[in-house]
């Protein structure tokens, strides 16, 4: 059976210290990738956007760089890359889901979880890890979505999310037909 | 599930058929599918009217074809056979009629206009079919109108 994969990255973060050390001061940032200025507020430790007027949090999910066909059966190993800085942390959880993202939000399909110790460390050092689902035979055709997250742990990284929409094409039960064309009819 | 349908031009030539023959439709197709499943294939003649396309329904030929899993699009083919059913016992009336071949749950449809024509049916002798229904209500309004007629009479003023 064909294992595929899906990678994604969720940049940098570092540990969420317990009381007073907040990652980031309530205020604007600029985000050094696409330059687009965002609020971030500590109280819900969530970034967010000015949009009509109104402020939003930032959306985790983004356009699929690539989309993998999978079929019941198969296996999708999903792979995540990040770095991280600080004090040592025991019991981070890696998060994997695949599932369907809509506007009530993400929902949750397939789960697969990994705990990471993460040793002390002054500068950024790179880590991966990955899950790989087994697609069961009942698998959605809008199961298209994932999302990977790290938090947790002790003392606690902040919650890191990154997500691809439409990441998958589902070879269903029904069948996907195209190019379909009458090639001759003849008396018999 | 989306179904990503290509329709390719067709170049079918007419072709004439006898009332009471069979044509063997041949399809051609890629598909993919998680698991082992069959469809079904059907084919048959129609006409358009202003009211749009009609399938002659008597004339409809299925094919079950069995379809392996795969999950990249995989060429196939597939033949479905549909019998010309005489007008005389409900099927198609001579004339030029288009061939249309789809997939039963799917939205893949082919079809191709005036590329069967259907000779062989008689075309001698009175076929009241078509005007039996105004006969009727002929009949029925013959037999109203003298009661009508008859509820108005000994009214004076």
């Amino acid at each position: 059976m064909e294992l595929k994969t899906l990678a994604l990255d969720l940049g940098v973060f570092r540990v969420l210290q317990a009381g007073d050390d907040q990652p980031y001061q309530a205020g604007w940032y600029v985000d050094p990738i696409t330059g687009q200025r965002v609020f971030y507020d500590p109280e819900t430790q969530n970034f967010y956007t000015m949009a009509g007027g109104v402020y939003i949090p930032l959306g985790y999910m983004n356009p699929s760089p690539k989309q993998v066909a999978i079929a019941p059966g198969e296996k999708l190993r999903i792979t995540i890359s990040y770095k991280y800085s600080g004090p040592a942390i025991t019991g981070a959880i890696e998060y994997f889901s695949v599932g369907v993202y809509g506007a009530l939000g993400f929902d949750e399909k397939l789960v697969g979880k990994n705990t990471r110790n993460l040793p002390a460390s002054t500068t950024p050092a790179a880590y991966t890890g990955s899950y790989t689902f087994t697609m069961p035979a009942d698998v959605g055709s809008n199961w298209d979505d994932i999302y990977c997250k790290i938090y947790n742990g002790s003392p606690s990284v902040p919650q890191n999310l990154f997500g691809y929409e439409n990441a998958l094409v589902i070879v269903g039960k029904d069948p996907a037909i195209s190019e379909f064309t009458i090639a001759d009819f003849v008396k018999v | 599930m989306v179904l990503d349908i290509v329709m390719a031009p067709m170049a079918l030539a007419p072709k004439t058929f006898n009332v009471g023959e069979t044509i063997r439709v041949s399809v051609s197709f890629k598909y993919a599918v998680g698991v082992n499943t069959t469809v079904r294939f059907l084919a048959g003649p129609y006409y358009t009217n202003i009211f749009g396309k009609h399938v002659v329904d008597p004339c409809v030929g299925r094919a079950d074809i069995s379809l392996t899993a795969v999950s990249t699009p995989t060429p196939q083919t597939a033949d479905v056979d549909f019998l010309l059913v005489p007008k005389t016992n409900g099927g198609i009336d001579n004339g030029t009629y288009g061939l249309m071949v789809w997939i039963e749950g799917t939205n893949a449809v082919a079809e191709q206009d005036n590329v069967i024509i259907v000779s062989g049916n008689p075309t001698g002798g009175l076929d009241i079919s078509g005007i039996l229904p105004m006969v009727m209500m002929l009949m029925m309004l013959g037999m109203v109108m003298p009661m009508v007629q008859g509820m108005g009479e000994g009214v004076t003023e």
